[in-house]
């Protein structure tokens, strides 16, 4: 079989930034680095991205394992499917996350042979230390998958952190109830310090972790402003390369490695801007997308609609910041590291609360979309509809019902597919269903002339 | 009995079986106000310390779920999605609002979902936490503060610390009943059959606590009155899984020559075999028993001791009852898409049959048609276990 006729062969996805381009050896070299840190002796712990606590396991130089990004790489690289299988044969349902199929998989697979499976996607996922999962409205997965770990390995303990945050009501507002979400959130965090310090014998540096936190504040705006840059028409950068310039966002808070990357991403489209270079040089529709994690095993996708002329100057799916300076509070003035923690996470969840006060009818949610679809002139929504993810993949019909009810009929698209299992993939169907959908942009921009 | 229906306690479980929801109904006409829930989660003694009708929202497997599509995403739980349709159907029109607990995913995400599509004059999310630790336990107290004077702040009264010991009070003997009737299936043949029991507990979920009470006791003394059941079936099964609100199931077992004598389901043993401790500040009550009372895997427990200790604290009243109830095999039936339960099968599977009791896993999807497909492993499942 020649190289062109292989059919699992993964497309290189075309990248508009070097930012972007950047990623994959930086994920490489981190899962390597977490095998090595396995060698070496280091501590490593198991870990959940957008759970708040990154600072604290920086701060007392723990590894972190990021293992819905192994899932996710497993995904990219096609070669997850007989880790989903190892899972299934262990009693899993295929319904359930498959970034945890897959990742139970790998570690059943790897705890019995006391090695790493043959050929493991670069290099493997490293035997934790512990495992730090997350009690939270977002996902169910954050507190079982761990749990259901701890079958193939019970030596490994787990602390699990409660991080709520208030739920948009109309009977009160989310400041009547935020100081007890708050203090409850630092007992946690408190908890998951003294877990941490129990189980490596280390101690923590809370001037360190101080400083870290204020690094973090930093990176959060410095994102915030760079991806608000590609505002700009044509716009200097995509969702394609957003989905690659989100790992240090979620891998690489509280580093100056992170901060400097969101520096040079931000200075790039500025110069993208200056010199007029859009991902596309003939924008012709600008699409959010709107929901939903992307199949990792189908980013070509993007470029797919790149070539129908459609670019993505924005997406709601792991943009997981919010500038600082927006909040209705100063943090800069909680001077207690894990206070300032909690505040960050209950402000940044409930960001979006006033806006939807002020709209009859709306919701957090939906007021996002619409500031987006304003600020970046947006001719409609992709979202896509992952079958074992309920966590970010439920509501999104209910949102597109709602934006028309209480704003307007704005043309979408729900993809369906997964993150991981590519069985649930199909190439032709979703190119034709893109095509589909790209004839409505067109037939709509006809009709407004 | 306060309701219109008379002639005995099983009388009055068919026609609320039957006609699910026809009580609430009926109080609805009178000027009562309903509040739909979901889930075991919900502490219903709140809702009737408020003055109003807790009324648990179930699902209906004969019926294709058909509306509920066109606004919930199919990688729902089909519960879940099955409950929304019937309410979509106009099942449930009878509703003042609609309470949805922190529970699992499938029900957590659609809260707003069920809020803004119902349209209901009340609407209320409790945002119960994961962890069972001393903290969490704190928080959920204030949360479970929230809700009350959201009820309040609905029906215009304040919900005193005595109402809500009151509401306690019957609730408790709900419950009361319930395990009295759960002691009627020790015997061999049970007293009471896992379709009747199932029958009664739906048929209770769907009223009142006084009325459930009430219908409880004369179930139990019609039950105690009749004798053992005279149909000899010599397997004893227990079925573990999240909510089953529908006979079907357990008929399909009890049909195939076994007797459902346990289980550990909503509603069921899980939801009923706990009670809230009488606190000075009764909300502390309340709190222990839905946060540390109720084992789910909803809920996370934190892990003390080794992992075996981890497991018989997380599934020792699963081995308990198999014991209590001469149970010879467990059906372990987990409906797609349910990731609290899913998670924990290897665990709870390997678990039992290490005690010796051998394990039937099956997933279902909630429909009469797929339940019908099961009924050759469950029979060569009885086989199996050679009873």
């Amino acid at each position: 079989m020649t190289e062109e006729k292989k059919p699992e062969e993964r497309k290189k996805r075309r990248t508009a930034t070097e930012a972007a381009s950047k990623i994959g050896p930086m994920v490489k070299a981190s899962i390597g680095g977490t095998v090595q840190a396995r060698e070496e002796g280091k501590p490593i712990a198991y870990t959940f991205i957008c759970c708040c606590y990154d600072e604290i396991i920086q701060a007392m130089d723990i590894v972190p394992v990021w293992t819905e990004n192994y899932a996710g790489v497993c995904g990219a690289k096609r070669d997850a499917q007989r880790f989903l299988e190892r899972a299934e044969s262990e009693n899993f349902s295929r319904s359930l996350c498959t970034y945890a199929l897959c990742g139970l998989g790998f570690d059943a697979w790897r705890e019995e042979l006391g090695e790493m499976p043959p050929e493991a996607p670069w290099g493997g996922q490293a035997r934790p230390d512990m495992m730090l999962g997350s009690g939270q409205m977002l996902c169910d997965p954050r507190n079982k998958w761990y749990q259901a770990a701890q079958h193939y390995m019970p030596d490994v303990p787990i602390y699990d952190v409660g991080l709520p945050w208030p739920p948009y009501e109309d009977d009160y507002d989310y400041r009547e109830v935020q100081d007890y979400y708050v203090k409850y959130i630092v007992e946690e965090l408190k908890g998951l310090v003294q877990f941490l310090e129990k189980h490596t014998g280390r101690k923590m540096d809370w001037e360190r972790l101080s400083q870290l936190v204020d690094l973090t504040d930093k990176t959060w705006n410095l994102i915030w402003e760079a991806y608000e840059l590609r505002r700009a028409v044509p716009t200097p950068m995509g969702t394609g390369d957003a989905m690659n310039t989100m790992v240090p966002m979620v891998f690489m808070m509280g580093t100056q490695e992170g901060y400097d990357y969101y520096k040079d991403l931000y200075d790039e489209l500025k110069r993208k801007i200056a010199n007029k270079e859009g991902v596309i040089p003939d924008e012709k529709y600008r699409l959010i997308w709107g929901g939903g994690l992307p199949s990792w095993f189908a980013l070509t996708d993007f470029n797919y609609f790149n070539s129908k002329g459609a670019v993505f100057p924005v997406e709601t799916t792991y943009r997981m910041i919010e500038a600082i300076y927006n909040f209705d509070m100063d943090l800069s003035k909680i001077t207690d590291p894990l206070e300032h923690i909690a505040w960050r996470w209950v402000k940044f969840w409930t960001y979006w609360h006033d806006r939807a006060r002020k709209r009859p009818g709306s919701h957090p949610d939906v007021e996002r979309l619409i500031k987006y679809i304003e600020d970046y002139k947006i001719d409609g929504i992709v979202m896509h509809e992952a079958f074992s993810c309920r966590s970010w993949h439920v509501g999104l019909i209910w949102q597109l019902n709602l934006l028309k009810k209480v704003y307007r009929n704005i043309p979408s698209l729900i993809l369906e597919s997964d993150i991981v299992d590519i069985s649930s993939y199909n190439e032709v169907d979703t190119r034709a269903r893109i095509d589909a959908f790209i004839d409505t942009l067109e037939a709509v921009k006809s009709k407004k002339g | 009995m306060s309701g219109e229906v008379t002639g005995g306690g099983f009388t009055t479980v068919d026609k609320y079986y039957q006609d699910y929801g026809s009580r609430a109904r009926e109080l609805k006409k009178q000027g009562k106000q309903i509040i739909g829930y979901l889930c075991a989660f919900t502490p219903a003694e709140l809702i009737t310390a408020a003055g109003m009708v807790p009324f648990r929202i179930k699902g209906d497997v004969n019926e294709p779920i058909t509306k509920a599509d066109t606004e919930m995403e199919t990688i729902v739980c089909p519960l879940v999605r099955s409950c929304f349709d019937m309410a979509l159907k106009g099942n449930y029109e009878f509703l003042d609002g609609i309470v949805i607990p922190h529970a699992c995913d499938s029900i957590c995400r659609t809260y707003d979902v069920w809020k803004y599509s119902l349209n209901l004059p009340y609407a209320h999310f409790i945002n119960m936490p994961h962890g069972t630790g001393g903290a969490s336990l704190e928080f959920y107290q204030e949360v479970l503060n929230t809700f009350r004077a959201s009820l309040a702040k609905f029906t215009g009264k304040e919900i005193s610390d005595g109402a809500l010991a009151e509401a306690i009070k019957f609730h408790n003997q709900n419950r009361a009943r319930v395990k009295e009737l759960y002691e009627l299936r020790k015997s061999s043949p049970p007293l009471i059959s896992g379709e009747e029991l199932t029958k009664v507990l739906i048929a209770a979920v769907s009223l009142p606590v006084e009325e459930s009470i009430e219908m409880l006791g004369e179930v139990i003394d019609e039950v105690k009155e009749r004798g053992a059941l005279s149909a000899q079936k010599p397997a004893r099964i227990m079925v573990i899984g999240a909510q089953v609100d529908d006979v079907a199931f357990i008929k399909l077992i009890e049909d195939s020559g076994a007797w459902v004598v346990a289980d550990d389901l909503c509603p069921g043993a899980r939801e009923f075999m706990s009670q809230v401790d009488v606190t000075p500040d009764p909300i502390a009550g309340l709190a222990e028993r839905y946060l540390r009372k109720i084992k789910c895997g909803r809920t996370y427990r934190e892990m003390e001791g080794n992992y075996q200790e981890y497991l018989e604290d997380r599934f020792g009243h699963m081995g308990r009852m198999i014991d209590d109830f001469g149970v010879d095999g467990v059906v372990l039936y987990i409906y797609k898409y349910c990731d609290p339960f899913g998670f924990e099968v290897p665990q709870i599977k390997s678990y039992i049959e290490a005690k010796g009791t051998p394990v039937l896993y099956l997933e279902d999807e909630y429909s009469m048609s797929t339940i019908g497909r099961l009924r050759t492993r469950i029979q060569a499942f009885l086989e199996m276990i050679g009873k």
